[in-house]
């Protein structure tokens, strides 16, 4: 199998795009990061969505985990509130930050798709014809396919 | 040789004091170009009292490092900072004060580095429920950590190697520097008023925000608390009780550490986290570089030449010292700027037979830190934790508050030094 037979179609967000819609998003189609693209509209980095989290929680919280018991939780709800009417570009990391965006060509083998996203610690990787980007792989489809009968667990399954 | 390890040590400063290249490189590379020139050999760096690196200063300093790591872990500052923050009912100025005397403090019990690591994320944290900018209580606490930690032996690092210099006891810097450091800091507070309280707005909604923080879930270890406080109060008991029990501080901060890495069962990633080995290894480095102008004796003519000048007139040397240090270390960092001056002020006090001097060049240097944002590594920490969640503090934002504050604290420090040690 190769790395086109499992490729899904995401949407992909520019810096621009609202970052409250971004999150939005992610949630809605259960992304595990978010596939960020530059001014010539090509991506240039994955964001995992435990990175995006990053973007709610103040780098001094980050630092600091002692504080983000000292929120009550009405202050907790409301931190969200925080991304309102900003983009991506302004709440992401700066881009000598981040990582390069982890890809993958279009005939790669599974072997080759789990080497990039083990070696990028990303969840997502993005699928490449030449310099066509064909869509993304997440962690989740590309568990299903190298797993096919995991199934339920026995637990899982529904009593009688 | 001798004008060739001159011009090595003034190049290896310049680089120190311009950061074209990080401090620590800087510093190893002018440790480096002292042995390449024959100033210095493995004996003279590693086993020489007198030229060597001050394993007393690096040991002492890797001590508090590691057990201010683990206290660090229990969240007692969340706590304290919270709770205080809640006692002054939200209103921002009360809310400072309280801020600063907690900085003030901790910095003379731990270290002002330390403190303002531990406070700043915290007070970012309580001017975002306030809706105020954050930049003055920044500031302030800054300033207050440089005047804290200039009251005991631990406060800060030139005290630190002053002592390790000078054999002067964690008694004799709480004596002697206490008393004027709760002056200051009670002249500092009015400062603060003047420069930043009184423009303060209160927003009676936001200042009930405040109240809705729990300090106590900041604190989710209290098997560790207990431990930790006891530990630091016998490391601080072993520091007041050096004449009775005759070890060094640097063997209190190990022991001490030791105690707290075993009983507290931290892991290494844990307890050596906090360890700031670049700062270690910058005085390593310093320390080899001003051994090597010892060595070749340029400390020495400095200090006679000096000594001639001063004769026995010690208001003159009291006064040199405390604004010439104030001055200078408000330009470089206090930190190479006292290495450098301390072998010169052990001339001093040997020709002039007065141990007193020692002050002067403590209280200048620690205060002199504040006049600039490069002053003091304490005021370095806070604009980059302020810079990292995009709050911008600009040098000369902090300088043309820093001259004000230095400027005051200086004339009422240079009162007392004359009335108290050269009346």
């Amino acid at each position: 199998m190769r790395a086109i037979d499992i490729t899904e179609q995401h949407p992909m967000v520019d810096e621009s795009t609202d970052a409250l819609e971004a999150a939005r998003l992610m949630a809605r189609l259960s992304l595990p990061g978010l596939v960020i693209r530059g001014d010539a509209k090509h991506p240039y980095t994955v964001l995992p969505a435990s990175q995006v989290l990053r973007f709610v929680i103040p780098a001094y919280v980050q630092e600091d985990p002692a504080l983000a018991r000292v929120y009550g939780e009405r202050a907790a709800d409301l931190m969200a509130s925080k991304l309102a009417g900003r983009t991506i570009g302004e709440v992401m990391p700066a881009r000598r930050e981040l990582s390069a965006v982890p890809r993958v060509n279009h005939d790669d083998t599974l072997i080759e798709v789990c080497a990039v996203m083990a070696s990028f610690h990303s969840p997502m990787v993005v699928v490449g014809r030449g310099a066509e980007i064909v869509g993304t792989i997440t962690i989740r489809r590309l568990l299903e396919v190298l797993f096919p009968d995991a199934g339920a667990a026995p637990d899982e399954q529904a009593p009688a | 040789m001798t004008l060739l390890v001159i011009a090595a040590f003034v190049a290896a400063y310049v680089l120190i004091a311009t950061e074209r290249i990080h401090r620590v490189a800087a510093a190893l590379w002018g440790a480096g170009a002292m042995v390449v020139l024959g100033a210095v050999n493995a004996e003279s760096a590693f086993f020489s009292e007198d030229t060597g690196i001050d394993w007393n200063v690096i040991f002492l300093l890797l001590g508090m490092m590691i057990i201010v790591g683990i206290v660090k872990q229990t969240g007692v500052f969340e706590f304290i900072a919270i709770w205080s923050a809640k006692r002054a009912r939200g209103r921002p100025f009360r809310v400072m004060v309280m801020l600063v005397v907690l900085t003030a403090v901790a910095s003379a019990l731990l270290d002002n580095v330390t403190t303002v690591l531990l406070v700043a994320p915290v007070t970012l944290l309580v001017c975002e429920r306030l809706g105020t900018s954050p930049v003055p209580f920044l500031l302030a606490e800054a300033m207050a950590s440089n005047i804290g930690g200039t009251a005991t032996l631990i406060g800060d690092p030139p005290n630190i190697i002053i002592a390790g210099r000078s054999g002067i006891t964690f008694n004799d810097f709480v004596i002697n520097l206490g008393p004027i450091v709760v002056l200051l800091m009670i002249v500092f507070v009015g400062l603060a008023w003047l420069l930043w309280g009184r423009k303060m707005q209160v927003d009676s909604e936001r200042a009930e925000s405040i109240m809705e923080l729990d300090e106590r879930e900041a604190i989710d270890d209290k098997r560790l608390l207990v431990l930790c406080g006891v530990v630091l109060l016998l490391v601080l008991a072993g520091f007041v009780l050096r004449p009775l029990i005759g070890i060094e501080p640097s063997m209190v901060a190990l022991l001490g550490a030791g105690v707290l890495v075993a009983l507290s069962r931290s892991r290494p990633s844990v307890y050596l986290h906090d360890v700031e080995w670049p700062t270690l290894v910058f005085f390593a480095g310093l320390f080899i570089m001003v051994g090597a102008l010892v060595k070749v004796g340029v400390i020495e003519t400095v200090g006679q030449w000096a000594a001639g000048l001063i004769g026995d007139n010690l208001v003159v040397a009291h006064s040199a010292l405390l604004i010439g240090s104030g001055v200078l270390s408000g330009i470089v960092d206090n930190i190479p700027y006292v290495a450098t001056m301390s072998p010169i002020v052990e001339q001093l006090v040997s020709s002039t037979g007065d141990p007193t001097l020692w002050w002067s060049l403590a209280l200048g240097s620690d205060l002199g830190g504040n006049a600039t944002a490069v002053g003091a590594s304490a005021n370095v920490v806070i604009i980059g934790i302020a810079a990292r969640n995009g709050v911008r503090i600009s040098f000369w934002e902090f300088t043309r508050y820093g001259l004000i504050v230095t400027a005051v604290t200086l004339l009422i420090t240079w009162a007392y030094v004359l009335l108290r040690f050269a009346p």
